[in-house]
């Protein structure tokens, strides 16, 4: 007993190897995705306060916090809308792709009053502020000096990867950063994120351009606050004239269609002669003899078929009776006369099951053979 | 009325005003501009009914031969007209190339040629002819559907004439040596002439040779003038297919051949054919033409799924006269068929004339009783040995009768029953 299941053991093993491994590496992966997955709390957005990565701005959040700014995170628009922002709060936007209409909204209403700072605004994000002009190239090689008649940026120089030039009534650093009233916008965010904060005055100009208030409140953007409508329209992306140009093109299918569609003249038609299979008479009664089983009947066609022809073959008239005919059967072919008489006579025992009928039509075929061969 | 493709192509050249002007309204005026465009396109169109049609007779052409018809257009306006003319036909007249380029100055006339292959027996129709007129710009056509009666007669293929040269040489053979050999009635005595070698002895006519210096044989000629009538059996049974050609056109097939022989033999061809009633007569055809009217007879002959009625189509057979005939039925071998309705007219028939009955047999039956393999089979076979059987005892029947049977394959009925008439006619048994 032991000795069976010993033996089968190892087979049961082998046989399932390759499952067993694509199982196991199946497992390990998603333990690895959950691994990796739980790691990652959602704070590694570029330019999140909370985040140390090179593109996170933990440092200028750490550095502003340390200097006596009453600094808070909000991460969504329920909480910057509890979030007291008054005349004495700056409010800084990151992650201003994920702004909305809604959401764009909701800031422009509750900051009221309030410095707000946008970093890196995209160019549906200056249409919705309402600020006019869009976003430009800008030329980041070399070092940017600030040339503006603002106080608080000037002689400061930035120096960053890479940046936009944003719209504004005051224009810094060749418009990578523009003020208009209580508005700033920062076309490179670069200069905040950890990596680049300490190049050139970086540093400076970030720390100036946040810690003009006592109060910061640093609001990071999510899609999660978007309403439906907010959705961005695929038609306000394409060219004006694509949808009525979409009708002209349904309208000359609708002509293609009526086009190849009308025939030249009617469908020619052909009155269909009778088509009567001659040998469907037979084949039914077949079918018929089949369903009923009728193995009696069918073996006793089967073998008259075969006494008529060795009948013919014989050369016997049609009188002969059939005693005479198995007789003469018999001493032709050299078989024994009650073999035969079993075979071919009418009073032969009747096929029990269909195997025996398939065996008595192959043994009188067989049978028909040898008299026409003897 | 009908659009060509200038249409939907000036449809979407609507892209240009739109990318000029996006708006919806554009979109619509264009649609509008076409619609007027076409509009008077259509309206300076020209009527379809200014075309005078007509068409030639088609002469009879034998099946999946080619043939063609001439359909005659004429422009009666004052215009000059040009379009598409489709001339159809049904399917199996096998009317290709039936659409025409058309342009035709006033008052001028053209003749449009369908190449046509009948693949059907019997009379073929056209279906109608339809004109396309497009208008000056090319927009908007004006179309119409005209019927224009024509047909084709497709005759029997007679596809067994390959068999006659053969079976006149056989004919040919009998002169002179069919009364060697028999000496009974209808035997005729033709000439003497000079023995010559190999010429049987028996044959030597003595009185004759005693009076002159050579000796003389007479020579016969088979029997002449006899008549032979044809019957085709056009019901239900003649309906069934072998391998699917009917048995009906098979038949046919042997009646010409038989014809053909009958006729070279210098023996006068009468034919009826029918089955409730009689379809079809034809009496005492000439020696020559005698195939060709027997085929233009037979071509509009289709089964009907009918019983035949024997009464009908042996008083048929005594109509066309007293004298002895050798009355040849075309008739499946179908023994209930047979015994229900043929049975009873027999002994008519067999009284004045020499009955032949000429058979389609079914390969099938034998295929299916040589297959033996599954239940299916076994039982199939079973089902095909009594129908052979039955077929074997209805043919032993007629014998008994005084009829002859001769039952071969679709391929080898026209020969089998060729011989048979040579046979008895070698015998003088006509």
């Amino acid at each position: 007993m032991s000795s069976t299941v010993a033996a089968a053991r190892p087979g049961l093993g082998r046989r399932h190897r390759s499952t067993l491994v694509v199982v196991a590496a199946l497992a390990a992966a998603v333990a690895v995705v959950l691994v990796l997955g739980t790691g990652d709390d959602g704070r590694t957005a570029r330019l999140d306060p909370d985040s140390s990565g090179g593109e996170g701005a933990q440092a200028v959040a750490g550095v502003l916090d340390d200097e006596g700014v009453d600094l808070e995170v909000v991460r969504s628009a329920d909480a910057f809308d509890e979030a007291g922002v008054d005349a004495g709060t700056t409010v800084v936007v990151t992650s201003a792709d994920q702004l909305g209409e809604s959401t764009v909204d909701r800031l422009v209403d509750h900051a009221r009053g309030a410095r707000v700072v946008v970093l890196e605004p995209g160019p549906e994000l200056l249409a919705l502020l309402g600020t006019g002009g869009s976003v430009t190239p800008l030329d980041t090689e070399d070092v940017v000096p600030a040339d503006c008649y603002d106080p608080l940026y000037a002689g400061l120089e930035i120096e960053v990867d890479r940046g936009v030039g944003v719209p504004g009534a005051t224009s810094c650093f060749d418009g990578a950063l523009g003020v208009t009233d209580d508005l700033v916008l920062l076309g490179a965010g670069d200069l905040v994120t950890n990596d680049q904060v300490t190049r050139a005055d970086n540093a400076a100009v970030a720390l100036r351009m946040l810690g003009q208030d006592d109060r910061l409140v640093w609001y990071v953007a999510s899609y999660d606050d978007l309403t439906g409508d907010d959705g961005v329209d695929v038609w306000s992306l394409v060219p004006d004239w694509i949808r009525p140009g979409l009708a002209v093109v349904v309208l000359a299918v609708v002509g293609l269609i009526f086009w190849r569609g009308r025939r030249l003249g009617p469908l020619a038609i052909e009155p269909m002669p009778v088509a009567v299979k001659a040998i469907e008479t037979t084949r039914s009664r077949g079918r018929l003899y089949r369903r009923a089983g009728d193995r009696a009947h069918a073996a006793g066609a089967l073998r008259a078929a075969t006494r008529s022809r060795a009948r013919d073959r014989l050369g016997l008239g049609a009188g002969t009776d059939e005693a005479a005919l198995v007789r003469d059967l018999a001493r032709h072919v050299g078989r024994h006369e009650a073999d035969l008489a079993a075979l071919v006579g009418s009073g032969g025992p009747v096929p029990g099951t269909d195997r025996d009928l398939i065996a008595l039509a192959h043994a009188l075929t067989a049978l028909e053979e040898e008299v026409r061969r003897s | 009325m009908s659009i060509t493709g200038r249409v939907p192509l000036l449809l979407l050249l609507g892209v240009v005003p739109v990318v000029l002007r996006p708006a919806g309204s554009t979109v619509w005026l264009w649609v509008l501009l076409v619609g007027l465009l076409g509009l008077a396109d259509w309206l300076l169109a020209p009527r379809p009914a200014a075309l005078e049609l007509s068409r030639r007779p088609t002469p009879a052409v034998r099946m999946n031969h080619p043939a063609e018809t001439l359909l005659l257009v004429t422009n009666t306006s004052t215009r000059t007209v040009r379009g598409v003319v489709r001339d159809a036909w049904q399917p199996t007249a096998g009317a290709s190339g039936n659409r025409h380029g058309l342009r035709l100055a006033p008052g001028d006339r053209a003749a449009l040629v369908t190449p046509l292959l009948p693949r059907r027996r019997g009379d073929l129709r056209a279906f109608g002819v339809t004109v396309r007129l497009p208008g000056p710009l090319g927009l908007v056509a004006r179309q119409r559907s005209v019927e224009v009666p024509g047909t084709v007669r497709a005759l029997p293929p007679f596809d067994s004439r390959k068999h006659l040269p053969s079976r006149l040489a056989r004919l040919r053979d009998l002169d002179g040596r069919s009364a060697v050999r028999v000496r009974g009635q209808g035997t005729e005595f033709d000439s003497l002439r000079e023995y010559v070698r190999g010429d049987d002895v028996r044959s030597i006519d003595w009185r004759a040779s005693a009076r002159t210096s050579n000796v003389v044989v007479r020579t016969w000629q088979p029997e002449r003038d006899r008549r032979v009538v044809l019957v085709l059996d056009t019901s239900r049974t003649s309906a069934g297919r072998v391998d699917d050609v009917p048995r009906l056109d098979s038949a046919m097939d042997a009646a010409l051949l038989l014809a053909a022989l009958a006729a070279r033999a210098g023996d006068r061809i009468d034919f009826v054919a029918g089955d409730r009633r009689v379809r079809a007569r034809l009496r005492s055809a000439g020696v020559r033409e005698v195939a060709a009217r027997l085929q233009d007879t037979m071509a509009d002959l289709d089964p009907v799924i009918a019983e035949a009625d024997w009464d009908a189509l042996a008083g048929a057979v005594q109509g066309f006269g007293r004298q002895r005939a050798l009355v040849v039925l075309l008739t499946p071998l179908e023994p209930s068929a047979v015994e229900e309705g043929l049975l009873t007219v027999l002994p008519t028939l067999t009284r004045h004339h020499r009955v032949v009955l000429a058979s389609v047999r079914d390969p099938e039956l034998d295929r299916l009783t040589a297959a033996r393999d599954t239940i299916d089979e076994v039982y199939d076979a079973a089902a095909a040995e009594q129908a052979q059987s039955r077929r074997v005892r209805t043919a032993a029947l007629l014998t008994r009768l005084g009829v002859d049977v001769v039952d071969a394959d679709a391929e080898r009925l026209p020969p089998a029953l060729a011989d048979h008439y040579l046979g008895l006619k070698a015998r003088g048994l006509l």
